[in-house]
């Protein structure tokens, strides 16, 4: 602190020799001049004086018939008339303090890590919503709103914490592993269990409602399996009500599945012709600066490669800068094979199969064959399938006044 | 005689009074860190200077510092600090 000090104010390293350098630190000392690191290197002292002392030497010097040297000068203001000349300099250092000092108002850069299932895109959509962005003044940015906010528009993050970093936004969050249990909505409207294809029945369990079919029945698309309304019966077996319930079963029905996918004899297939171009361009947050060009090949595909300087880790400026390269190639026409379309349509009956698979359909017989067909490889199967089906629709109720009327009848009696 | 009568009378007052004796008989304070650094108050004067010996005049007496590669780290006129390999004290 009292080196600070010393160097703000400024001093100067001087020599001192000549009759009695002893009697000029005594006469220093009484007109209280400090002085300091005395060293005593022969006939001479060295010591270091403050500049304003200095000016105050002369009469002491002339009592004692000493003589002072100065051998350095430290501090600042021996720096000022030095910068002082430098006038572009001095400018140049003030806009860049000013130019950090306004850029730290700033948010420069969010950054969200912890997301699995959420995109970055729609995290940062839901942000700008938000009028959390890029660009913003750090004092409008609320955290603990923002933080909530984020909990309640998306119900997976079960956990969520921003801190602001220097100039960047660190967004964590935590995504509920668990799947999520929505509250599935009372239908107190009651749903029927509908065919969704044409088939026969195989097996069926029904936990809520009144089966309409059974085992063996054929049924054609549509067909109601299970009631939502059920009856409820007088003593004298005639329908007093209807209950509505949401028809819950297990149903698995036997049908057919057909497969069909095309492949073209013929594919056109990239070559590239090895030949590229490079162009540099330079990004300020949204706006782009790039040297102009014209169309550099017939046919090109580009890759774009971008990167960010930080600087000291922390302060980030919206400044990209990267580079495209374009790559030239030519379109070749290529032939399938038998073999290749062979390969490439299984795959695609893989992936149907595949499907299935998840969804849990029983596959029972299976029929697959190859063809060609006007310009085309097809590939065509047939399989007869055991899956689980039924479709929720909501009952169509066809008299609501009949519960009203019931019940007076049941009043009456 | 008169001379000689007052001063252990002005002795007997400080005492007396528990007046510390630096300030009201000007006696020489001389705080020592190990042998490496002195500082001294209630001096006059520097009256010698190299790097072996530092003689200083105090109100009363005269004190000699010796030593090598002696230096005055500061020194103003209430205070000064000595460092240096200090081997000797002597009063004179």
């Amino acid at each position: 602190m009292i080196g600070l000090l010393k160097y703000l104010k400024g001093y100067v390293r001087i020599k001192v020799w000549g009759f009695s350098p002893e009697r000029f630190m005594n006469l220093c000392g009484n007109r209280d001049i400090l002085l300091w690191d005395i060293v005593k290197d022969g006939d001479a002292c060295y010591m270091s004086i403050s500049l304003q002392n200095f000016y105050k030497l002369r009469p002491i010097v002339k009592k004692t018939g000493t003589k002072v040297a100065i051998l350095q000068r430290c501090g600042l203001p021996f720096l000022i008339p030095f910068l002082s000349k430098r006038k572009i300099f001095i400018l140049g250092l003030c806009l860049t303090v000013a130019f950090w000092m306004i850029s730290s108002l700033f948010i420069w850069d969010i950054e969200i890590s912890g997301n699995y299932q959420i995109t970055e895109d729609s995290f940062m959509t839901f942000l700008e919503e938000y009028d959390v962005r890029v660009g913003m003044r750090k004092e409008k940015l609320d955290i603990q709103s923002m933080e909530k906010e984020i909990r309640r528009a998306f119900p997976q993050i079960t956990w969520t914490s921003a801190k602001l970093s220097g100039t960047k936004l660190l967004i964590e969050i935590k995504e509920n592993d668990a799947p999520i249990i929505t509250a599935t909505v009372e239908q107190t409207q009651g749903s029927d269990l509908v065919a969704e294809y044409d088939g026969k029945i195989t097996a069926m369990i029904v936990r809520k409602g009144v089966p309409k079919v059974g085992i063996g029945d054929e049924v054609t698309k549509g067909t109601v399996l299970v009631e939502g309304s059920v009856p409820v019966y007088n003593e004298d077996a005639t329908v007093r009500e209807y209950t509505y319930v949401d028809a819950d079963a297990d149903i698995v029905l036997e049908h057919i599945r057909t497969f069909r996918a095309r492949l073209p004899f013929d594919y056109v297939s990239k070559e590239y012709t090895g030949r590229t171009k490079k162009k540099y361009y330079l990004r300020l947050g949204e706006k782009e600066f790039r040297t102009p060009e014209d169309r550099p090949f017939l046919l090109y595909d580009s890759l774009i490669k971008e990167s960010r300087p930080l600087l000291f880790d922390k302060l980030s400026i919206p400044i990209y800068f990267g580079c495209y390269t374009h790559r030239e190639y030519q379109n070749t026409e290529h032939e399938y094979t038998l073999d290749e379309a062979q390969r490439i349509l299984n795959e695609k009956l893989n992936t149907f199969l595949i499907s299935l698979d998840e969804k849990g359909v029983q596959i029972i017989e299976k029929n697959v064959k190859i063809d060609t067909n006007s310009g085309t490889w097809v590939i065509e199967g047939e399989f007869l399938v055991q899956e689980s089906i039924g479709v929720s629709t909501t009952i169509l109720k066809e008299d609501t006044g009949e519960n009203n009327i019931d019940e007076s009848d049941f009043q009456e009696n | 005689m008169k001379k000689k009568d007052k001063t252990p009378k002005k002795e007997l007052f400080m005492e007396s009074l528990q007046l510390p004796k630096d300030i009201c008989m000007g006696a020489l304070r001389i705080t020592m860190t190990g042998n490496t650094e002195a500082w001294i108050e209630n001096y006059k004067g520097i009256l010698e200077y190299t790097e072996h010996t530092i003689l200083l005049q105090a109100k009363t007496c005269q004190v000699c510092f010796e030593g090598t590669r002696l230096s005055v780290d500061y020194y103003t006129n209430e205070d000064m600090k000595i460092s240096g390999c200090i081997c000797n004290v002597r009063y004179l």
